[in-house]
């Protein structure tokens, strides 16, 4: 699937072929239309590249209205991600959505800060916990719940999520980085920090995804880094059951068919037939599919 | 909405129009003829540790031969690789992206203000005049004569010029060669970094020239350039953002917002 933030609400790339996603992951939605941040908010770093986006998006009303209808003709599933500053927020995105033709699922983004509380619901075990549990009372759609990075404790926050009914987890987020314009002697991004992605997060993703992966039984959506079927490989050897592709798609939009194509010579050169099943450590048995 | 394609382009030859910048000729026939004066392409790098492609406007295109132009200087790894392509290797081509110029009418005289490298977008479009004919003024500002594209490329237009440390020119910012410049059957043309854009702004306003016949190829930091990063935006007037490689490159600078343009 194409991650959140790399693929807008999917009417960007009209020469991407659809056909060769699993699922497409939507910009971060959030109850009201953000505007976003103000310039400069990408930075390339080595192997890598820093946003500060700033969650820039046309609301969840709209999404509902003008996206989900067109989404129905797609022989795809379409997966919201959504954003809040409190739990009511999100709530109130996810019951907009809930049942709504056109979308197949919610990814909650919890790298957002909590308003309230002055810091994200995803670095907090029980903030991340009840913001999960209350977006799962708000729908019966399939739930997936994205890990921020930032943290000191993943496993934990990862159990946590589980336990509070999430169907999956998605892992990881962007790093948070800056970089400096030396000459003009300020951060490079306006907003001063921002969240790392591509090749160079590709080893911290992987090891996030093998620590959770053998820490709860719901199936793990590997991302970070992934710009090749052989990085994707070893997000599913280290336990993911899916990936996701990022910045990938801002270097190539034919990124998807690519690394599908090759995941499936890997499966027909290695004789196995089932992929998901590829695992260097056993999974304990999943409950969800 | 443009349908941005992927092309594999080849170098025809690379060359140093000046000292201090390359030009990279590609041969991709579609892609010459889709190319539009003011648009871009996103070109692939292969550099060590570069990740993202390289938005460069068109400098020129040659339908007939097949033949795309760009003229850049070279900044960092990806640019160096870029101005270190051969003949016959190849380059990777995403475009043409994004909104080229709106053409003026035919009594318009086109004059173009650029600074440095914003000279590169108005290669094609002074050609384009020349072959019809039509009056355009190119006022070139650059820090000194080592900066500036020879003449012979803008031929055709009645080029003034002026250098930072006097060693072509007049003495001095370019935009003070625009109230001389500025007549009513005039349509500007901007493109240069952005406290030029800014001071030709302000000359505008002084000079009671509207800002809506003012268009301007905007520059600025550029991830994907198909409009879903969202990576590339510039302040809109009334609030929010424009995005340079989905509302421009080539805009209008009513559509601008340029006290929050201060400053980015």
């Amino acid at each position: 699937m194409v991650a959140s933030g790399t693929f807008g609400y999917g009417f960007d790339a009209p020469q991407v072929d659809r056909s060769a996603l699993g699922a497409m992951v939507t910009k971060g939605t959030t109850r009201a239309a953000r505007t976003g941040n103000p310039p400069v908010r990408i930075a390339e770093t080595a192997s890598g590249m820093l946003n500060a986006i700033g969650l820039q998006n046309p609301g969840v009303d709209y999404v509902a209205q003008t996206y989900a209808p067109q989404w129905v003709e797609w022989d795809l599933p379409v997966i919201v991600n959504i954003a809040g500053e409190s739990i009511e927020d999100y709530v109130e995105v996810a019951r907009r959505l809930d049942g709504r033709p056109g979308v197949a699922g919610i990814e909650l983004n919890i790298s957002c800060p909590n308003v309230e509380a002055g810091l994200q619901f995803g670095v907090d075990a029980r903030l991340a916990a009840q913001v999960t549990e209350a977006v799962r009372a708000a729908t019966e759609m399939p739930l997936m719940v994205k890990l921020t990075p930032n943290v000191t404790d993943l496993v934990g926050i990862a159990r946590a999520i589980e336990a509070a009914g999430a169907d999956s987890i998605s892992a990881v987020n962007t790093y948070l980085g800056m970089s400096i314009d030396v000459a003009r002697r300020r951060p490079a991004l306006a907003n001063g920090l921002g969240g790392l992605s591509g090749p160079a997060i590709k080893p911290l993703a992987l090891r996030a995804v093998w620590e959770v992966a053998s820490a709860v039984e719901i199936p793990i959506v590997g991302v970070g880094g992934i710009f090749t079927a052989e990085d994707a490989l070893e997000f599913l050897l280290a336990g993911a059951a899916a990936v996701q592709l990022g910045t990938v798609n801002y270097v190539r939009p034919d990124a998807a068919r690519l690394v599908r194509d090759g995941i499936v010579a890997f499966a027909a050169d290695s004789g196995l037939p089932d992929l998901g099943d590829i695992a260097l450590r056993p999974r304990r048995k999943a409950v969800h599919v | 909405m443009t349908v941005a394609t992927l092309r594999r382009a080849t170098v025809l030859e690379r060359s140093a129009p000046m000292r201090t910048a390359v030009e990279l000729v590609l041969h991709e026939p579609e892609a010459a003829v889709a190319a539009k004066p003011g648009q871009f392409f996103q070109l692939g790098v292969d550099a060590q540790h570069t990740l993202l492609r390289r938005p460069y406007s068109i400098a020129w295109a040659n339908p007939d031969l097949g033949r795309i132009g760009f003229i850049f200087s070279v900044v960092g790894a990806g640019s160096a690789w870029l101005g270190a392509r051969e003949a016959g290797q190849p380059v990777e081509l995403l475009g043409p992206l994004g909104n080229g110029f709106a053409t003026p009418g035919p009594d318009r005289t086109a004059v173009c203000i650029a600074g440095g490298l914003g000279i590169a977008a108005f290669v094609g479009l002074v050609k384009g005049r020349d072959r019809l004919g039509r009056r355009t003024v190119v006022l070139l500002g650059a820090r000194s004569s080592d900066w500036l594209l020879p003449a012979d490329r803008l031929r055709g237009a009645e080029v003034r010029v002026a250098t930072d440390d006097g060693s072509a020119g007049h003495t001095g910012r370019v935009t003070a060669l625009l109230p001389r410049a500025l007549h009513d059957d005039v349509e500007l043309f901007m493109c240069g970094p952005n406290e030029m854009l800014l001071a030709v702004v302000r000359s505008c306003r002084e000079l009671g020239f509207p800002l809506e016949r003012v268009q301007v190829a905007l520059e600025t930091p550029m991830g994907c350039g198909i409009g879903t990063c969202l990576g590339c935006a510039l302040p809109a007037r009334g609030g929010g953002y424009l995005l340079a490689c989905q509302d421009g490159p080539c805009v209008t600078a009513d559509r601008l917002d340029w006290d929050r343009m201060d400053g980015i």
